[in-house]
């Protein structure tokens, strides 16, 4: 017996006692101490107070509220920059494909119905993030990159060709991708856009009412706070989120072979 | 101190612990897939870590890419290049 088989031993016990210590302590109230309190109150104060809603994103989860109204062209450009991450990667694949004919059978049957198990969990766990992004910890970000873990599962184990099959070719990818984008940018300036339409003063970027502009989005989804801007850019992050990480990881995953035939090229001496 | 405060900092001392033998491991290991798991080990202690800190919405970004991305885009470059250091 090895020294590191019994350093993994001990360490994995250790990491399992530990989480699921964690979990029953984690069940039985908050871990915060009373002394932060005040602190938690403080943000509270910005982020969900429906008595001054001119200084409030009417978000009751403060991390959201700050990302994506306090500094939300900060997240934008963010977002942006994962865009042109993306793009650089589709430039240098260029003209590559998803090969149709070479019928690849995928994983072992096993492996199969347990991700069909596994994916859906995934997918809907992602999904809720991201709807719920306003309300409780999670986010567009989050629940994308969540998704877009299930896809890449389906991918590898289905084979890249039964994603194609199914109508997610890479095109199609990228389209989903721009649309998210193009949702984030529109949302952005919708109130700008009504204001100038209908009289009146906004602001780009702008969620509820403010000073000197009675133009607002809309905050309560019948008796719940929908945080205005915020679920939709959530919304159409998690859909930018799925689109690139899909696409990203589909072309990393193409096989060489065929790709040293389309970017490959000529030795140059 | 209470013993209720100081426990998710002793929590948190033991799971820093287990991810300093984790990062040995990854480094120390000859076979890259293995290191990459022993890499995903520890990606799970600092959300952990993340968690007893209070701060869910980083553990909620840091799983997916640090679990799910980050070791499959090692794992495409491992497959593409050769499994074992020499």
């Amino acid at each position: 017996m090895k020294l590191s088989d019994v350093v993994i031993g001990v360490s994995m016990t250790m990491l399992a006692v530990l989480i699921s210590y964690l979990m029953v302590y984690g069940g039985l109230g908050p871990i915060a101490s009373y002394s932060l309190r005040p602190l938690a109150t403080s943000f509270l104060n910005y982020t969900y107070n429906p008595w001054n809603a001119v200084y409030s994103a009417l978000s009751p989860e403060a991390v959201t509220a700050i990302v994506w109204d306090f500094r939300g062209l900060d997240t934008y450009f963010e977002t942006s920059v994962l865009f042109i991450a993306i793009v650089g990667l589709v430039a240098l694949f260029r003209g590559a494909g998803i090969a149709q004919g070479i019928s690849s059978r995928g994983l072992s049957i096993i492996v199969k119905t347990s991700t069909k198990i596994v994916a859906p969990l995934i997918l809907v766990a992602g999904a809720s993030l991201a709807f719920h992004g306003h309300l409780s910890p999670g986010g567009g970000f989050q629940g994308g990159s969540f998704m877009a873990v299930a896809m890449v599962l389906i991918a590898i184990t289905f084979s890249i060709e039964f994603l194609h099959q199914k109508g997610l070719s890479l095109s199609t990818l990228l389209t989903i991708r721009c649309v998210g984008l193009l949702a984030i940018a529109v949302v952005s300036v919708y109130l700008l856009i009504k204001a100038m339409l209908l009289g009146g003063s906004a602001y780009i970027f702008q969620n509820m009412i403010r000073m000197n502009s009675s133009y607002s989005m809309p905050s309560w989804f019948i008796d719940r706070p929908l945080g205005g801007t915020l679920f939709f850019f959530n919304l159409s992050e998690s859909i930018a989120v799925i689109g690139g990480l899909t696409l990203g990881a589909i072309l990393l995953l193409l096989r060489e072979e065929e790709l040293r035939a389309v970017i490959g090229g000529e030795e140059r001496e | 101190m209470p013993m209720n405060e100081l426990l998710p900092a002793i929590m948190a001392f033991v799971t820093a612990l287990v991810s300093i033998v984790a990062t040995w491991l990854a480094v120390q290991e000859k076979d890259l897939l293995a290191a990459v798991l022993f890499s995903a080990l520890q990606s799970t202690c600092y959300a952990l870590i993340y968690y007893l800190l209070m701060a869910p919405d980083i553990v909620l970004v840091y799983l997916p890419v640090s679990v799910g991305i980050l070791p499959l885009i090692t794992v495409i470059l491992v497959k593409k290049t050769e499994r074992y250091e020499e």
